[in-house]
């Protein structure tokens, strides 16, 4: 029976819940093995004037104490630029930017021994938020611009226009095992280093950059992350780094765990965004025309921030037909840990703007926000709203049918009424709903990144290894591999085990990113298996023929329940257990083995002129949200949520379904009460889970409906499936939007309240919206 | 005397005497025990991933009883607190190679994703399912787990990738019937009986060679207690170290001599004589909350949000009052209702009011000698209402923004008697004696409420951090007191008068 489509448990799961999965930390330790620990800038902005290693050196314990003086190889790196030193040894742009590396017998006396370090710095003016560097013109990369039609043209003429300033907080992605790396040393300068990483082969190539090796002298393996969300894309190589640095210089195996609270002051988030916009509209609601000028925080260093940029262009229209556009976007370098990714890459501040914007269209001309939304969706097969603001046709989606089954399903129109209802009446409550869609375009947009490669072991007993070069940070992309392989050969689940990701198994690989791994590294195995398949059908093909007197027929092998067959023969003692087969198969020198690859077929894009398909297809769906504000406190709740979406054909739906609730919730956490505070030196007040508020299980909202619409127009990717893992966050949104809505009753002037209110929309902001309005809270007349 | 603490771990007996008794559970279980399922993420009691159960003989337990066991933050919990527990982890509830019912639910539902919150999730809902045989059922009418008492129960454990709905689809699936439960997995008498056995041990820990010098002293008497705090009045006291574990693992206190509270049972006495309320020092917030909820739905309402469920399983009322925070969710309650602190030393025993023993930030009336024995609250009278609030960013396991405790006596519209008390503006909780005044012979109206908003919000100066600004803290007393005039009518009109 095939396993694709059932809901088999996680890959993990069994060791999850014992215990005995294994993470860097808890893998045994070899004998003299150092910990590391890392000691940086104490201030954002400066050049170093001295470094006192001496008191650190002579602490007990303390085996070697290290500067950029003693890296091997160059001190830069970085996936983009390459303008970020693993050491800094002279200038410094961020609180707690690495500078002296410590190693020492265990990890008590490493971190004592990192409190001896003096850290001398000429202190220089730090610049910290978005309108700081930009008026200091202080860049990460270039301006990107895309643009259609005539926007001026379109602002000029159109019916109705409104304009505004839209800030996004950033977000700690919060993955629970902290940055770690274990490097042991090998022969003549070689190393092996084993690191949570979502990016093998960047960790790879930094590290040997970082020891002056090539590449074919560093293996980095990963089994598994206790999460990554996109922090461990970039940023896990400067731990894996430091401890291959420790290793190469005392010989021994070293191991670096970043405390949570040096993980978030430390590591970069996703990006903060200012947005100044106008939009033009008509009577209806009808965009007309879209201007958004986007600034990001992109933090001290290049990173990914112009990569997210990007991304945040491609998803300004969302689901929306935009007639004229006008975007640009434009990181800034500031004094903060250098920005990353997070699942959502950029969309989700491209996609909260235009869904804020729609809200106030409908506010401003009292439609039903829905109804506004509707108006200007993509319309599927239409060409006169089909085509991004970049050019490419949105094909084969089910966006109208969406919201048409989620507005009746949520009873979107009857509790739309009860609210007016209920926020008319309430003296200390009022309610807001709302419904927001999602068409998230799945591809890397750094289009040589669209590729995989994958190895599939069949051994002579006929069970199978397979090995990828996507990682497992718990998303289930093992799990869904395993499922595709064992169906490809007709083998029960058990008989096929996923390998460890290693860069001595996938090489030159992509980082499990963009949610795109299943659809890279998926499409490889099954590359892999079918060039093993070819051999064995051949094989097969003699077999049956020379058993059964039959034509030897190629096209009538089989491979079914474990076994090998011929369609022609009813009898089941004609079929060959799988086994078998490959015992016979090995003594006839049938390779066994291959390594597959993939590369997405027809993505481009022209940067220079903003036009092209960078996207193979879009991941869409819609989410409808209420919540409950208290008028007096801003306290919110949330109360209920259906999501719907479209993710083809599921492989897993017990993993997929995970994917979109906790994508969901963890969009929930940025729009809600996910908030940065930073004091005014730049060191990051919010620094630990005290103070730093993901979403807690009592946040679901009671009534939690998910479900799925099918797309029969989808028939690309592996097994007609949709890339998952990124495109739920963004249905978040519908909560801050319900927040919107709820102020909008509040307020009846448009130039403050509800039109002012921010992401994320904690109590304290909704409480700032609320007394900013013209009759503050404590001043109106309410109840008896 | 005893010069070694003895505890089970998984069923096996352990018995330390050396400076490891100074380590965290979770330190002494991934470096000593090899024991690497329990995991630690933000080591200050905030995240649950480190949960465990621990088992030991509680005040209601008859000797022949059972161990209660419940789950604990082990990141925050010392091993010289463990003396006579059992302490099961995520790798000693699989028996014989088969996956607990509970563990097998998680597998099914797809509970986990990346796995390293798992073993605290595990952990902690083997205790819910302890709390059934213990406790009133918690149980929907299907006799497994309701959404609601898991959402209770689970409150204290983060997780970051699946968004919780598998988790509790996982917990409503686990049969309660078939789950057994920790005393049928170690039935070892001799387990049993050895724990039992130590409660009336004195401990006493000090290093054999004179290395680094430090001592431990766990008594298991008050009296014992108190002759060793008058010898030794620069030691730490440690009750349920819920912050005194935070603290260390932060570096900021060495601990070297230590006084244990947690083992005195004559602390965690309950008790309501005369219509006033007595708190035992040493009673855990569990045991707290489950006293007051018939005595003090508003209190029992703001316990349930308190640190989490592991921190209240631990952590004891007297060890939260000493530690005097200024957003202690559990003070203006008792500020308002004129509370009394017992404290006692070899010299006696005193009462100081607790709007006296606060003297400014972390500055508390407590002589070296001395130790906080217990509360005394008057309980609220018939006609008064009582109403509290906790604003915190996120609804559980967060530290309050603003707490504040409304207390009105009516005489039918009429205010005879007013008490407010705001904590989290000001270096201790504070009373708010104009705003009483004002209040006092007013009619109880949404106009006199509002007034009384805008001269509270006068008497407060707040600071800025990182929970909020000084502004959003002003705003907020002043609405809640405006708000408190429509709950109030709640109070009367949801629960019946409070007994006295």
């Amino acid at each position: 029976m095939p396993t694709v489509g059932q809901k088999l448990p996680h890959d993990s799961a069994r060791g999850h819940v014992t215990g005995e999965a294994l993470y860097i930390e808890d893998l045994p330790a070899t004998v003299g093995e150092l910990w590391v620990e890392c000691v940086g800038s104490p201030v954002a902005a400066g050049r170093i004037a001295a470094i006192d290693v001496e008191a650190a050196r002579r602490a007990p314990g303390v085996v070697g104490v290290f500067t950029a003086r003693d890296l091997p190889g160059r001190n830069h790196f970085g996936p983009i630029f390459h303008d970020e030193p693993f050491l800094a040894d002279d200038e410094v742009s961020y609180i707690g930017q690495p500078v002296v590396v410590i190693a020492a017998e265990s990890r008590a006396a490493a971190r004592k021994a990192a409190k001896l370090v003096k850290i001398e710095v000429v202190e220089q003016p730090a610049l910290l938020s978005i309108d700081a560097a930009i008026a200091a013109k202080s860049w990460l990369g270039p301006l990107k611009k895309i643009a259609r039609g005539d926007f001026d043209a379109a602002l000029a003429s159109a019916p109705h226009q409104l304009s505004g300033v839209f800030e996004s907080g950033g977000q700690e992605q919060f993955y629970f095992e902290s940055q770690a790396a274990l490097a042991i040393p090998g022969e003549f300068g070689q190393m092996r280093v084993i690191s949570s990483t979502q990016n093998p082969t960047e960790t790879q190539s930094v590290v040997a950059e970082a020891l002056g090796v090539g590449m074919h002298e560093v293996i980095c393996e990963c089994k598994r992350m206790g999460g990554g969300f996109g922090g461990k894309e970039t940023q896990s190589s400067i731990p894996a780094a430091l401890a291959a640095l420790v290793a190469r210089h005392t010989g021994r195996a070293a191991r670096i765990v970043y405390g949570k609270t040096a993980d978030m002051c430390v590591t970069g988030k996703r990006h903060a965004y200012k947005s100044w916009w106008k939009v033009a509209f008509d009577d209806e609601g009808r965009l007309l025309g879209l201007s958004v000028e986007c600034y990001s925080n992109g933090g001290a260093f290049a990173d990914l921030s112009t990569s997210v940029m990007e991304r945040t262009l491609f998803h300004l229209d969302n689901a929306y037909y935009l007639p004229a556009a006008h975007v640009t976007g434009q990181a800034c370098r500031t004094n903060l840990p250098p920005n990353t990714a997070f699942r959502g890459f950029g969309g989700p501040q491209g996609v909260a703007v235009i869904e804020s914007i729609l809200q106030e269209i409908a506010e401003k001309l009292g439609l039903d926000a829905l109804d506004v939304r509707r108006r200007n969706l993509y319309r599927d097969g239409d060409e006169t709203c089909n085509t991004t603001h970049y050019g490419q046709v949105v094909r084969d989606h089910v966006l109208a049918e969406t919201l048409s089954e989620l507005e009746k399903s949520s009873d979107y129109r009857l509790r739309m009424a009860l609210i007016e209802e209920f926020n008319a009446r309430h003296p200390t409550l009022v309610k807001g709903l709302a419904l927001t869609a999602i068409k998230f375009g799945i591809s890397f947009t750094t289009k040589f990144l669209n590729q995989g490669n994958a190895l599939v072991n069949v051994f002579m007993d006929g069970t199978v290894q397979v090995s990828t070069g996507g990682t497992e940070m718990g998303q289930g992309l093992n799990t869904k591999i395993r499922q595709l392989v064992a169906d490809e050969f007709g083998l029960e689940i058990e008989r096929v085990l996923m390998l460890t990701t290693s860069t001595e198994k996938s090489i030159n690989t992509s980082p499990t990113a963009a949610s795109a791994g299943t659809d890279l590294n998926g499409a490889a195995a099954l590359e892999a298996c079918k060039q093993i398949k070819e051999r064995m059908v051949a094989y097969a093909a003699d077999v049956f023929a020379a058993q059964n007197k039959l034509p030897r027929d190629p096209a009538q092998v089989r491979f079914a329940e474990n076994f090998v067959s011929d369609a022609r023969l009813a009898d089941p003692a004609a079929r060959i257990p799988f086994g078998e087969f490959c015992g016979r198969a090995r003594r006839e020198r049938v390779d066994l083995g291959a390594r597959g690859f993939f590369a997405t077929p027809n993505i481009h894009f022209d940067f220079e002129a903003g036009r092209g398909n960078p996207f193979f297809y879009y991941t869409t769906g819609a989410a409808v949200c209420e919540v409950t504000i208290d008028r007096f406190t801003g306290e919110m709740t949330f109360d209920r949520a259906d999501v719907l979406m479209d993710i083809g054909q599921q492989i897993n739906p017990g993993v997929d379904r995970g994917q979109v609730i906790g994508g969901f919730i963890q969009g929930v956490g940025w729009v809600t009460n996910e908030e940065l505070r930073y004091d005014d030196r730049g060191a990051l007040l919010s620094n630990g889970p005290t103070t730093y508020k993901i979403p807690n299980i009592t946040d679901l909202p009671p009534v939690f409906n998910v479900n799925f619409i099918d797309n029969p127009k989808h028939t690309i990717n592996v097994g007609r499936s949709k890339a998952v893992g990124e495109p739920p966050l963004m249905l978040g949104i519908a909560v801050w939007c319900a927040a919107k809505h709820a102020l909008s009753f509040m307020g009846a002037d448009q130039s403050s309240g509800s039109r002012s209110l921010r992401i994320p929309a904690t109590g304290e902001e909704l409480l700032r919206c609320i007394s900013a309005m013209p009759t503050p809270v404590a001043d109106c007349t309410l109840g008896p | 005397m005893r010069d070694h603490l003895v505890f089970y771990l998984n069923g096996c007996r352990q018995q330390v005497g050396d400076s490891r008794a100074l380590l965290t559970l979770a330190e002494f279980l991934r470096q000593e025990q090899g024991l690497t399922g329990t995991k630690v993420v933000c080591a200050e009691g905030d995240c649950g991933a480190c949960a465990v159960l621990m088992g030991r003989p509680e005040a209601t337990s008859q000797e022949d009883g059972d161990l209660v066991y419940r789950a604990i933050d082990s990141c925050v919990a010392l091993l010289f607190q463990l003396d006579g527990c059992h302490v099961v982890t995520v790798e000693g509830l699989a028996c014989g190679g088969k996956l607990s019912p509970v563990q097998q639910a998680m597998v099914d539902c797809h509970g986990s994703q990346c796995g390293f919150c798992t073993p605290g999730f595990v952990t902690t809902l083997h205790g819910l399912v302890e709390t059934q045989s213990h406790h009133e059922p918690l149980t929907s009418v299907g006799g497994g787990l309701s959404a609601e008492a898991l959402r209770y129960a689970l409150s204290g454990n983060l997780c970051r990738c699946t968004g919780y709905q598998q988790i509790i689809e996982a917990g409503e699936s686990i049969n309660l019937a078939t789950t057994p439960r920790l005393a049928e997995l170690y039935p070892d008498p001799k387990l049993k009986s050895e724990l039992f056995a130590t409660v009336k041990d004195d401990v006493a820990l000090a290093p054999q060679n004179g290395a680094s010098p430090w001592q431990v002293f766990a008594p298991s008497s008050l009296e014992a207690a108190l002759e060793w705090r008058a010898k030794h009045p620069q030691a730490k006291i440690v009750s349920g170290a819920t912050d005194v574990g935070v603290q260390r693992n932060h570096g900021k206190l060495e601990l070297a001599e230590v006084l244990v509270l947690n083992r005195i049972g004559e602390l965690t006495e309950i008790s309501v004589t005369d219509g006033v309320l007595h708190l035992g020092a040493g009673a855990t917030w569990t045991a707290v909350e489950e006293a007051v909820r018939e005595l003090l739905p508003e209190y029992h309402a703001v316990l349930t949000r308190f640190g989490s469920p592991q921190i209240r399983n631990f952590g004891t009322i007297g060890g939260n009052f000493v530690n005097a925070s200024p957003i202690a969710d559990s003070l203006p309650l008792h500020f308002v209702l004129d509370a009394e602190l017992e404290l006692a030393s070899m010299r006696g025993v005193r009462r100081v009011p607790i709007t006296e023993f606060y003297r400014g930030y972390k500055q508390i009336d407590l002589a070296p000698d001395e130790l906080l024995v217990g509360i005394r609250t008057p309980l609220p009278v018939e006609n008064e209402r009582v109403k509290l609030y906790k604003i915190s960013k996120r609804r559980d396991m967060d530290i309050s923004t603003v707490t504040a405790a409304i207390a009105v006596t009516l005489e039918g519209k009429t205010i005879s008697r007013a008490r407010i008390a705001l904590g989290g503006v000001g270096p201790v909780v504070l009373r708010m004696p104009a705003v009483e005044e004002f209040l006092t012979d007013a009619e109880l109206t949404a106009d006199t409420m509002r007034e009384a908003g805008k001269l509270a919000r006068q008497a407060i100066k707040p600071l800025t951090d990182v929970r909020g600004s000084g502004d959003y803290r002003l705003q907020l007393v002043e609405n809640l007191l405006a708000k408190s005039y429509f709950d109030l009518q709640e109070v009367s009109a949801g629960s019946a008068p409070l007994p006295r």
